[in-house]
Formats: structure tokens, C-alpha cells, sequence
């Protein structure tokens, strides 16, 4: 077998950061959910799916404005999650964890049959929008403006959502809960309030990330389920509950996966589901988790 | 004495059951046979997760791997090198225990959520590893065309050559999963099930009392896999194929519903619980496509009021019942 | 209580009864009933939707003539969820519960040969609408009872293989994805390209999984070995996907548009949702199109002729491509069932080897051989043309498998 050569490389190892910055962009909405609410929230996958659908929708409705169908579908996604977790998972909330799991499982079942009544089996498609039509080309690396875009994005929201945590006081208040929620409602804060906020951003990020994806992928019912299992090898890799962790965590697979396709084509599923056995094995709480206090 | 009548009337009831269910392909038109077949194997199936999740506390997200391995091992012993049923049954049941071996030496020693997780990890890999080994697995395509074994001898020796074989096939099925069941019945009503709620109860204490808890979580878990590894090898054939979905994450998770379904807190409640779902799902198909939405409510209805399931039901009619 | 006024009351009722049983046994010739397991859920549904409803469609246009042997046809369909082990379970419960005397329908190359061993249990005709994979008919696994409608991967392979030979290129890629459809057809190509042209190279094969959503990591694999033309299997909707990340990345330029897409990447379906973004200069191939001109004017006239009806039965002026093959099934069986004048397995299995039906796409005959249908398919080259709202094949034309079929 020829070694690649090193532009090949370089070309595959860009294709892995388009890979992993898109997941995560999904996975960070996970991670947020599960940080804060110590909720595993199994239904995330279908938020990224309605984020598309609803991405689909919208520019069907609006004729052509991607970035406000974008940006509406996003707050569609947010919105109905929010109104999800007001009506039905807030109840979950100090459940064991099987019923959790059980009962977000049983809503990724029955948006999978909304979707599919509402929309159909038709696979459905966005365009990208002109000024994103474009590619770079650099020497054999070819790296298409939409790809750089969905990269640039999901930096600026990683450091953007660390700031907030980390500067703001909605961020210091948002950390607190996570520690001890006891407390701060004795403070008077209002955690449900809060709680809902979180869920509510959580999900919205899930929609954006469908949306924006969608111009570069199918828009298909079973989006939810492909998904949904990288999601949770990304965010135990990094660690469950840290953000920085998921950010890494998805790095790890985007590269795996695309450099395992270069050098080990028929294992790359294989490596990454070894990887996480690896990291559960030497150590369970992610690379970047802490050890769970509760 | 009240419980030396109690296990005899258990017994009865088990028995009772076992014949009743051998007669019914005297007496019954053959899609009850193909039905129940069915039934019965995925009882076994999620009955033996129960053993984790319902008498250890431990919740595994990877059981159908175990189910794929046997299933595999069996449909290529017997498609591929042409290997008796017998044979090739045993050695579901060992590839199912040697899997669960080797993934349960490493998830045992996690706690909750992590080792759930790592379950589910081994699983994928395993599920990764028959996909891809199209040579040997077939790959996505999986085995097609696997034969029934020969059991003209069953039907001749019941005395009705008329028999096809899924019929005489229902009845070797139903011998194997009672002897299954009756395994594990033996476990959990000996002291080994004591030892079993005890660790589900307080791991910690357990430890402190002296049990060597890593031990005998790993002893399940390879005994739930062997039982699921042979129930892969019925299935296997029952299918008249394998193929890798058998092992994916999806089915792990159906035979977990349909534990909870049926009430994990019990020994017969998967099986209960299975059945229900099954008929559920056929009765559904025949009506509408929308099963996902259907199950996606039983469920919500389940995790929100009924979280010990039909059996927990059962329970509370009886009780209240009983004090009327 | 009045029992006169009861007496009557119970009479008016028994009559009414009466009447109703009449009236219902003067309507009720049982009608042939055929199972119809078919992906209807999931990202399959897309295509199994239209396969059924032209199932439909042949069916109720032979029971406006008054059926069959003087009998209706009905269909019971099933969702086959795209799972072989699902399609296992439905194919059983249509024949013992649902008492259906054939089956009609799969998808995949997975829920064909599933269902056939059903069927070969059952001992009722199946005939596969979609399969491609050789290994439904292969020595090693055909019996009296199954049938192919389909085209498959032989043919399939050794057409695309027929058209690359004329290319003049010397290294060449394959993109297939990784299950028994995308292997065989893959291996029938490469089989025959080297013995077209044994001085073109493989230089790179790539094999995404069924339904991968990121193709980049592949096509940048690909790309680095620089081929100047690519074979492509990827189909089963994943063909959208792959064009729009393909050509994002320059991938069709960069090998001068040398690709040739099997798997129905040219199908309506593919052509509509890509719209401006489907990638032009490239061939493809599809069972049907509405625009197909064909030159003998007696197929031009009866596929002139079903276009129209499947335009009204889909309220669409540019129908899907997958209908026909809904069609075609069933105009097989009935044809079959009509030739062996009952509705006996074993004798319309007899019937159906060597039949030939006159389709809307000609005459295709089911081969007793080794019961596969000649059926070809258009392959063509996507061009924009004017008239139509999304870019079409054209050059196109219907290519004889029977110049492929051992």
C-alpha cells in the first residue's frame, strides 16, 4: 500500500475537523443539557432532526433567505423544547436514570412518527445559499466555503458559550445549579426558571446545528437515530458534563474516523467504538470529566 | 406448610404451562406456532437481561450483542459448515458466554451510567466487527438461507409425520428456553439470588459483609449472555437468517422496554412483557405504519405512572383487590 | 311489554340481517390476495411509497376489466422498516395469518433473499421488485418460488462497465456502499472492465456504509489517489448527500466529470432534489423516466401512454421513476396467473418461466433460466434542458441486458 502523501493527509485531516466540528455543534447542546441538569437527554438527536426539517420549512415558506430560516428554525427548535420541558420533562428531572433514558427514548419514537406524518418519507434538500457556494482550493486540498463557515461557527459558539459560563453572572448562576441547585433556590434564584432556560438553549443549539447542516446532507427521517450514537461516544470520550471534554471528544472522532478511513478503511467504525471502551476502561469519567460528586 | 405449597403450586403452574404450550401445535393453526416461537425467544431473551437489570441492579445497554454472537455462531456453524444443530446450539451459547466474558471483565468494574455506557461500547464493537468481516459474516447483508436442522425424528416420534418443520422446530425451541428459564429460576431463588438483590440494594454493604461483588456480578453477567447467546441460536434459526442488526444498540434497547414493560421487580414480568409488546406490534402494523408513536406512548405512559410495569399493574389490582 | 310489537322488532331485524348477508355474499367473490412487504417507513419510504402505489396502479386498472379469473386482486402491503429480519416476520404473517396466495415486494438486497427463503418455506410464488444482489437467484439459494423483477448487478455492473470502456481514461476509482448490492454490482464492473480494458487501473475503492451521512472523509480518500474517473453504486437516497458534499469539494470537476452513478442516480427522485446542484456531464442510471423518447414508436405509444396515467395517479407532471417497477411486478403475476389459469403456486411458477410481458417499456421476459426478468435500464448523461424545471438525462437511452445475461 502507497503512503499517502502529505497534502492527502493534510486534506484528510481538515475533512476530520469539518466532521467534528459539525458534531460538535450538536453535541455541545448535549452536553450543556447534561452538565447542568444532569439529564441524558437521548432525544437530542431529534431536535438536530426537527432543526432541519424546520430549516426545510421555513425556506420553503420565505423563498431563499437561508440565514433567517436558519435562525428561525433554531428558535422553533428552542421554543418547542422549552415547551417540552415544561410539560413533560421537568417530571424527569429527579428520576432514576433508567427512566430518564426510557422516557427521552420514548420521545425520540414519537417525533420520528411526527416528522414522517407531517413531512413525509421524501427525502427533502436545502440549497447553500451563493455566497457560500464557493471553494477553496489549496494545492489538492479542497475545502468548500460552506465547510469553513459550519467550522468557523462552531468555534465562535464554543468560546462564546464559555465566556458565558465562565464571565457572565447568567453563566456563574447556570455553573452554580449544576453544583448544588439546593442552594442556590435557598439563594432565590429560580432554578426552575433556569432550568427551563438551559434545556431551552440546549435545544436550540441542536437546531441549529441541523439547520445548518442541512444544505450539506439529506434531510431524512432516521437522521435523529444516526446521530444520536456518535453524540453519546463524543461526549463519554470527552467526558460527560464537561464542555471543553465534548469539544475534544469530537475532535477525537472526527479524526479517527477520517484517518481511519485513509489507513484502516474497513475498521474506522470499529476504532471509535474502541476508543470509547479505552477511555471507560482507564478512565470512566471522560478525559476531561471530573468525577461525579452527586 | 404455607411455602413448601406455595413452591409446589409455582411448580404446577410451570408445568401446567409447559404443556400447555407443547400442545399447541396439535391444535392450532400454524401462525400461532410461528407466533409463539417467536414469543418464546425473546421471552428467554429479555428474561435473561432481567437477571442484570432486575435482580442486579445491573442496567446493560449492549445485551442483544451476546444475542447476535450466538446467533451468528449458530447460523454459520450450521449454513457455512454444515455442523449439527446440537453442536451449533452449544456453541452459541458459548460464544455468547465467551463475549459476555470478556466485555464483562472490563464493565464490572464500573459503576452505574459508566457502565452502561461501556455495554453499550462493547456492543458497538462487536456490531462494528460482524459488519465489516463481510467474508466471514456477510457483512450488512448477513446470512440468508439458513436451514431448519432435520426433525423428522420429532414428528415421527410424536406420531404426526404430518409436522412441517416450523412446528417440530417450535418444540425443540420450547424445550430449550424451559430449560433456560428453569436455570434461571434455580438462580435466583437460591442463595445466589439473595446475594444478587443484596448487591442491587447497597453494592457498598455488600462488599463490607463480605461478598466478593465483582465476582459474582461478572458470574451474571456471563450467564445472562450465554442464556441470550442461546437465544440467538433458536433465533438464528427461527429467522432462517442473522444479520448485524441483530447486535445493533436499537435491539438492545427494545428487549430492555420490553423488561421494563413487564416489570423488572419480577421474574415472569419480561416475558409478560415481551409477549404484550409483540402482539402490540403486530396488531398496530396490521392497522397503521405509526408503531413508532404507539410504542413512543406506551412508553411515556409507562416511565410516568407505571414504572414497575404490567406486572407492577397486576400487583396493585390484585392488592387492592385482596383488601376489599 | 308488548310482545307483538317485540315480535315484530326481532323480524324487521333478522330481516335486515338477511338482507345484509345477501347482499353481501352476492358482492363477496374472494379476491386474490397478494402480500405486499415493502419499506415504507424510514429513508426507504421514499421509494417503496411509489413502488406500491404502482403496484396499485396495475392493480386497479386489471380489476376495472373484472380482475383475473373472474376475481379481484387485492394488495395487503407491510412495512418492511428496511430490516430483513422485519421482513422475515411480515412475509409470515401474510401468508399464515393473512392467508395470501403470493408476495410481492422487498427492497433491498438484505429483505429479498429473507423473504425468498419464507417464500420457498411457504411454497408461494415471490417475486422481488427491487433486489439487485445476485445471491437472490444464485444456484446455491433459487427454488421454484422466487422471481426477479428487478434488474441485478450483473447486468447492471457490465452495462456501466460497457459504457467507462469507451472513456478514454487509464485510472479509475469505485465508491460503493458497503453492503451486498454495492459489492456485487462493483464486483460485475471491475470483472468486465479488465476484460474491456485490461490497461485501466484501479487506483482506489472506497466503501461508506449504507446510509453514511458524512462522505467528506471518503471523498477526500478518494481524491488523493487521483483518479481521472470514478464508478459509483451509492444510491438508496444517499445519492443527494454524496453529490452535494462531492461537489462541494470540487470532486466532479477534478476527474472531468468521469463518473458513473448506478443505484438509480438518475432517477427523478435524485434529479428533482438536487436541482442545480446535481452535477452535469455525469452518466447515470434510472428504471424510468417520464421524458424517455424511445425510437420503436409502439413502445413510444404505450410508455407515452402509462406516463400520462401515472401523472394523474401521483398528481405530478414529472412522476417518480420507481412506479414502474410496482408495475411491472405485478403485470408479471398476472400475466402468470392468467397463462396458468390459477391461482396454484406451483403452476403459475411453471407459467412465469420463460413469460414475456409487454410493458411500457417494451417486452421483457422472465427468463427460465434462472427466473430473473431482462430487464434494463436508461442510462444516460445529465444535461440542462429546456421545458424541464431540473436538469434531465439526455442522451438517454434503454440498454439490452439480455447482452449481459450468461
Amino acid at each position: 500500500m502507497e503512503l499517502p502523501s502529505l497534502s492527502a493527509i493534510g486534506a484528510q485531516a481538515v475533512s476530520g475537523l469539518t466532521t467534528a466540528m459539525l458534531l460538535f455543534l450538536v453535541a455541545s447542546g448535549l452536553s450543556l443539557i447534561f452538565g447542568v441538569l444532569r439529564l441524558l437527554n437521548f432525544a437530542h438527536g431529534s431536535f438536530y432532526m426537527l432543526g432541519a426539517y424546520f430549516a426545510w420549512q421555513f425556506n420553503t415558506w420565505l423563498q431563499g433567505s437561508f440565514w433567517l430560516s436558519v435562525l428561525l428554525a433554531a428558535i422553533a427548535t428552542g421554543v418547542l423544547g422549552a415547551l417540552l420541558e415544561r410539560v413533560l420533562f421537568r417530571k424527569f428531572y429527579d428520576r432514576p436514570e433508567l427512566m430518564q433514558l426510557l422516557f427521552t427514548y420514548s420521545i425520540v419514537l414519537m417525533v420520528s412518527d411526527v416528522v414522517k406524518y407531517i413531512w413525509g418519507t421524501q427525502q427533502l434538500g436545502v440549497r447553500r445559499p451563493e455566497i457560500l457556494s464557493h471553494t477553496f482550493q489549496f494545492g489538492e486540498l479542497a475545502l468548500p466555503s460552506y465547510n469553513l463557515m459550519i467550522i468557523v461557527i462552531s468555534l465562535v459558539i464554543a468560546v462564546g458559550i464559555w465566556l458565558l459560563l465562565q464571565g457572565t453572572r447568567l453563566g456563574k448562576t447556570v455553573r452554580a445549579a449544576a453544583f448544588d441547585r439546593e442552594m442556590l433556590s435557598m439563594l432565590g434564584v429560580d432554578v426552575r426558571m433556569l432550568y427551563l432556560l438551559v434545556f431551552s438553549a440546549g435545544c436550540f443549539l441542536a437546531g441549529l446545528a441541523g439547520a445548518l447542516v442541512a444544505p450539506m446532507s439529506a434531510i431524512v427521517p432516521g437522521m435523529d437515530a444516526d446521530i444520536i450514537i456518535s453524540l453519546f461516544i463524543i461526549v463519554v470520550i470527552g467526558g460527560l458534563g464537561s464542555f471543553w471534554g465534548t469539544f475534544l471528544g469530537s475532535i477525537i472522532y472526527g479524526m479517527v474516523f477520517s484517518f481511519g478511513i485513509l489507513f484502516i478503511p474497513q475498521f474506522s467504525l470499529f476504532a471509535v467504538a474502541l476508543i470509547m471502551a479505552v477511555i471507560l476502561i482507564v478512565k470512566p469519567e471522560g478525559l476531561l470529566g471530573r468525577e461525579n460528586t452527586r | 406448610m404455607k411455602t413448601l405449597d406455595n413452591k409446589r403450586n409455582r411448580l404446577l403452574m410451570a408445568t401446567a404451562l409447559f404443556l400447555g404450550l407443547g400442545a399447541v401445535p396439535f391444535f392450532a393453526p400454524p401462525f400461532y406456532v410461528v407466533f409463539l416461537n417467536d414469543a418464546l425467544i425473546i421471552a428467554c431473551l429479555s428474561m435473561s437481561l432481567n437477571l442484570l437489570v432486575g435482580y442486579t441492579g445491573l442496567i446493560s445497554f449492549g445485551h442483544a450483542a451476546y444475542f447476535g454472537l450466538g446467533a451468528y455462531a449458530c447460523g454459520l456453524l450450521m449454513k457455512s459448515a454444515g455442523l449439527p444443530f446440537g453442536v451449533s446450539l452449544v456453541a452459541a451459547g458459548a460464544l455468547g458466554g465467551f463475549g459476555a466474558a470478556l466485555a464483562g471483565f472490563f464493565c464490572v468494574r464500573l459503576n452505574r451510567v459508566y457502565f452502561s455506557m461501556l455495554t453499550l461500547a462493547f456492543s458497538l464493537i462487536f456490531w462494528a466487527i460482524c459488519f465489516r468481516w463481510n467474508d466471514l459474516t456477510g457483512g450488512d447483508q448477513g446470512l440468508s438461507g439458513i436451514p431448519y436442522p432435520n426433525l423428522t425424528w420429532i414428528s415421527q416420534m410424536l406420531g404426526r409425520p404430518d409436522f412441517s418443520s416450523a412446528q417440530s422446530y417450535y418444540l425443540v425451541s420450547l424445550v430449550v428456553v424451559a430449560i433456560c428459564i428453569a436455570a434461571m429460576w434455580i438462580i435466583v431463588s437460591s442463595p445466589v439470588g439473595l446475594i444478587l438483590r443484596t448487591i442491587r440494594e447497597n453494592e457498598q454493604r455488600s462488599t463490607f459483609i463480605g461478598v466478593e461483588t465483582r465476582r459474582v456480578k461478572l458470574a451474571i453477567f456471563i450467564v445472562a449472555g450465554t442464556i441470550a447467546g442461546l437465544a440467538g441460536g433458536l433465533f438464528a434459526i427461527f429467522n432462517r437468517g442473522v444479520y448485524p442488526d441483530f447486535m445493533y444498540w436499537t435491539k438492545s434497547a427494545e428487549i430492555l422496554i420490553m423488561a421494563l414493560f413487564g416489570g423488572i421487580g419480577s421474574f415472569w414480568g419480561p416475558a409478560i412483557g415481551s409477549l404484550t409488546l409483540l402482539l402490540l406490534h403486530q396488531e398496530t402494523l396490521a392497522l397503521t405504519e405509526y408503531w413508532s408513536f404507539a410504542l413512543g406512548i406506551i412508553l411515556l405512559v409507562l416511565t410516568l405512572r407505571f414504572p414497575s410495569g404490567l406486572w407492577g399493574l397486576f400487583k396493585r389490582f390484585t392488592n387492592t383487590r385482596r383488601s376489599k | 311489554m308488548d310482545t307483538t310489537f317485540m315480535q315484530l322488532k326481532r323480524i324487521k331485524l333478522l330481516l335486515g340481517l338477511l338482507g345484509i348477508l345477501a347482499t353481501s355474499i352476492a358482492f363477496a367473490q374472494v379476491p386474490i390476495r397478494v402480500g405486499f412487504p415493502m419499506i415504507l417507513s424510514g429513508a426507504g419510504g421514499q421509494f417503496g411509497t411509489p413502488i406500491l402505489k404502482g403496484a396499485q396502479m396495475y392493480v386497479d386498472e386489471i380489476n376495472a376489466t373484472g380482475g383475473v379469473l373472474g376475481r379481484k386482486i387485492e394488495l395487503v402491503p407491510r412495512d418492511t422498516k428496511s430490516r430483513p429480519d422485519e421482513a422475515v416476520r411480515v412475509a409470515r404473517e401474510l401468508v399464515l395469518r393473512e392467508n395470501v396466495d403470493f408476495l410481492v415486494g422487498t427492497f433491498t438486497s438484505g429483505e429479498g433473499p429473507a423473504v425468498s427463503v419464507i417464500a420457498k418455506e411457504a411454497k408461494k410464488v415471490f417475486i422481488a421488485v427491487a433486489p439487485k444482489t445476485d445471491r437472490l437467484t444464485a444456484p446455491d439459494a433459487i427454488h421454484p418460488y422466487v422471481f426477479r423483477a428487478a434488474a441485478n448487478t450483473t447486468t447492471e455492473g457490465r452495462a456501466a462497465a460497457m459504457i467507462v470502456a469507451k472513456w478514454n481514461i487509464k485510472r479509475l476509482a469505485t465508491i460503493a456502499p458497503d453492503f451486498a448490492y454495492g459489492r456485487d454490482a462493483t464486483a460485475s464492473f471491475v470483472a468486465h472492465i479488465k476484460k474491456l480494458r485490461p490497461d485501466i487501473e484501479i487506483v482506489d475503492q472506497q466503501w461508506p456504509k449504507l446510509n453514511e451521512s458524512d462522505y467528506t472523509p471518503f471523498i477526500t480518500a478518494q481524491l488523493g489517489k487521483k483518479p481521472e474517473a470514478v464508478f459509483s453504486v451509492i444510491c438508496c437516497g444517499n445519492f443527494d448527500s454524496f453529490a452535494r458534499q462531492a461537489g462541494a469539494q470540487g470532486f466532479f470537476k477534478s476527474i472531468g466529470n468521469n463518473f458513473i452513478g448506478l443505484g438509480e442516480a438518475g432517477s427523478i427522485e435524485a434529479l428533482r432534489a438536487l436541482g442545480g446542484e446535481y452535477p452535469l456531464g455525469v452518466y447515470a442510471n434510472t428504471y424510468d423516466a417520464f421524458y424517455w423518447k424511445p425510437k420503436d414508436t409502439e413502445v413510444a405509444r404505450l410508455h407515452a401512454a402509462f406516463t400520462k396515467r401515472l401523472s394523474t395517479a401521483f398528481k405530478d407532471d414529472t412522476p417518480p421513476s420507481w412506479a414502474l417497477q410496482g408495475y411491472i411486478s405485478m403485470q408479471f403475476l398476472v400475466e402468470g396467473i392468467k397463462k396458468a389459469n390459477s391461482i396454484d403456486s406451483d403452476k403459475v411458477s411453471t407459467a412465469l418461466k420463460g413469460l414475456e410481458i409487454v410493458s411500457p417499456q417494451g417486452k421483457i421476459t422472465m427468463r427460465a433460466k434462472d427466473q430473473q426478468a431482462t430487464r434494463g435500464m436508461l442510462w444516460g448523461k445529465a444535461a440542462n434542458r429546456d421545458g424541464y424545471a431540473f436538469p434531465i438525462l439526455d442522451p438517454v437511452e434503454l440498454i439490452d441486458p439480455t447482452l449481459f445475461m450468461d
